[in-house]
């Protein structure tokens, strides 16, 4: 299945708003771009559009987002643009492995062979995911991240079975909440850990963003119709666990205050659809894998991307844009994409685009993305606090939270989350470590009394998503 | 059985795969995994100790709902489109 490389002047990973609007900047100014997506189409996951055969009339947008059917379509018909739907990118390299040097090359799949492209710029718009949260009971089938509930609805057309419960800290949840009632469906109860923003916080905040207003708005617009059809819709209150034994039956809530300790004993509340929602992890591991530094920001979901303010990461002919600096929202990642685009440009044809717009949309968006953390921060540490000792913590090795502490008890020595991989197997099935590794971390610095960034993250190997082997070693090198 | 509900689009038309031995139907631009999820399947993964597993992420991230499709072995069945006749089976856990 050996497909011939091809080189183009830039690769763009990511086909959310960051990849969009970098491969449109750069593909207007003349440059070839190829941009890959394991997705069917272009938009990525907040702009999620089902196959042809189940779109019925226009492309259908999230409010508040003006910018994004033009983009959509632009990246769907550029003749300088080549969208690679399905297509995994599992490794970067070099042409000269040894000494690190000469032109990037990715590696890449697509059922039902891989093949190289050449580009001697390479984008990382590679977004974010759910936050894996652990906790007793999230094994069972019936509990599902917010992302995938939300992503059946709105590409694939079908609803999860109710009742539906919805736990987490994310606005999405309320969102998402009434998107399946307007579906038809069956709501209980939306619980979230945090207090909601009163009407007056909310105002404060809309004065202070101009440009976002119809996203709160339409927040708001949900809360009002969540409470006339009867949603619960309760704060301050977390998942405790997830009961049943051949698939989720019911989940068991509880109150906290302020530092996370129980307020009163837990309730249960039947349900056949739980739905996990507790913020997103940007996706970095392409990244890493390239060499790009990270940093510590546990206000915008972890490890991050570190880069400069033209978009440049430490690796000089890689730039990032959007989620995997610091989860932000769409409106962040598209001025991201823009101002990676408008870099490259000058890079690549020594022309400066006038930036001045996309700088002051950036400001704005970066004002947006500071509420949302204000009001909405992921609570990492305090979700590691949910794990029993029962709980499976690595999904792929069955490892449960026992075993990595008991590990961490005989083995003093250990207190970096690759050593815990080593001797414990979590981390090393087929998500290769994206659904354990935030949990392990926090483990591991918990049992250590060390800060969570100190412990580390597994190392990004290639490839950096499972792809047959007999389609890599069937390729040239 | 609670099961996944088409909503939103009429279905006119249904291919079918065998999932197991059992013929499940599915429309065209479905996923593997959406059509068993309509189907009330809530056992894409057995493992070992630990019981059945089902769709997490539906972005391909999660790998719980990786099947062996046409004898290929971990296949993500939320990415993969729903084809006439495919040959479906869940993983065996060591």
């Amino acid at each position: 299945m050996k497909r011939a490389g091809e080189d183009f002047d830039v690769a763009i990973i990511g086909a959310g708003p960051a990849g969009m609007a970098a491969a449109t900047t750069i593909a207007d100014s003349g440059p070839t771009v190829v941009l890959l997506d394991e997705q069917p189409r272009v938009g990525g996951q907040i702009f999620r559009q089902p196959p042809a055969e189940l779109q019925q009339g226009p492309l259908s947008i999230a409010p508040g987002y003006p910018w994004a059917r033009a983009l959509i379509e632009a990246c769907e018909s550029h003749q300088n643009i080549s969208f690679r739907p399905r297509t995994t990118a599992w490794g970067t390299f070099r042409e000269h492995p040894a000494d690190g040097r000469g032109a990037l090359r990715v590696g890449t799949y697509a059922d039902p062979g891989g093949s190289w492209i050449g580009a001697s710029r390479l984008v990382i718009a590679t977004g974010a995911y759910d936050l894996p949260v652990a906790f007793p009971g999230w094994t069972l089938p019936g509990v599902m991240m917010a992302g995938a509930v939300q992503s059946l609805l709105k590409s694939q057309r079908v609803r999860a079975p109710g009742p539906v419960v919805l736990v987490g800290s994310h606005p999405l949840l309320i969102i998402l909440a009434d998107q399946l009632i307007a579906a038809g469906g069956e709501v209980l109860e939306v619980a979230m850990a945090r207090g909601l923003p009163t009407p007056r916080e909310m105002v404060r905040a809309l004065s202070a963003i101009p440009g976002h207003v119809r996203l709160l708005t339409s927040l708001a617009g949900a809360m009002t119709r969540l409470r006339r059809a009867g949603v619960r819709i309760s704060t301050h209150t977390v998942v405790d666990r997830a009961h049943g034994s051949d698939r989720a039956r019911a989940v068991s809530l509880r109150g906290i205050d302020g530092a996370w300790q129980p307020t009163a004993p837990a309730r249960v509340v039947v349900c056949n659809t739980l739905v996990v929602g507790y913020g997103f992890l940007p996706s970095v591991e392409l990244a890493r894998q390239a060499g790009c530094e990270v940093r510590w920001a546990p206000s915008r979901g972890g490890w991050v991307v570190a880069h400069d303010h033209q978009q440049r990461t430490t690796v000089p002919d890689v730039f990032v844009a959007g989620e995997p600096t610091g989860v932000a929202g769409a409106e962040q990642s598209h001025a991201d994409g823009l101002i990676a685009g408008e870099t490259i440009v000058r890079d690549l044809t020594g022309t400066a685009l006038p930036a001045r717009r996309t700088r002051a949309k950036a400001a704005r968006a970066r004002s947006f993305a500071r509420v949302v953390e204000w009001m909405f921060p992921p609570p990492l540490t305090e979700l590691a606090d949910l794990v029993d000792d029962d709980t499976v913590v690595c999904r792929c090795e069955s490892v449960n939270a026992g075993q990595i502490r008991a590990l961490l008890d005989h083995n003093p020595h250990v207190c970096d989350v690759n050593a815990v991989k080593i001797e414990c197997r979590a981390g090393m099935g087929p998500c290769q470590g994206r659904y354990c590794g935030t949990t392990v971390a926090a483990i591991t610095a918990q049992r250590r009394g060390m800060p969570i960034d100190q412990v580390g993250a597994f190392t990004a190997q290639v490839p950096v998503r499972p792809v047959p082997l007999a389609a890599i070693s069937g390729m040239d090198s | 059985m609670p099961e996944f509900t088409r909503v939103g689009i009429a279905r006119t038309r249904y291919l079918t795969f065998e999932f197991e031995g059992t013929e499940v139907p599915a429309a065209p631009g479905e996923t593997v995994a959406a059509a068993l999820l309509c189907a009330g399947v809530t056992a894409f993964r057995v493992t070992g100790s630990q019981g059945a597993r089902a769709p997490v992420c539906n972005m391909g991230v999660c790998f719980e709902c990786v099947l062996v499709i046409d004898g290929h072995a971990l296949v993500r069945s939320c990415m993969t489109p729903a084809r006439e006749g495919m040959k479906i089976t869940r993983e065996v856990d060591a």
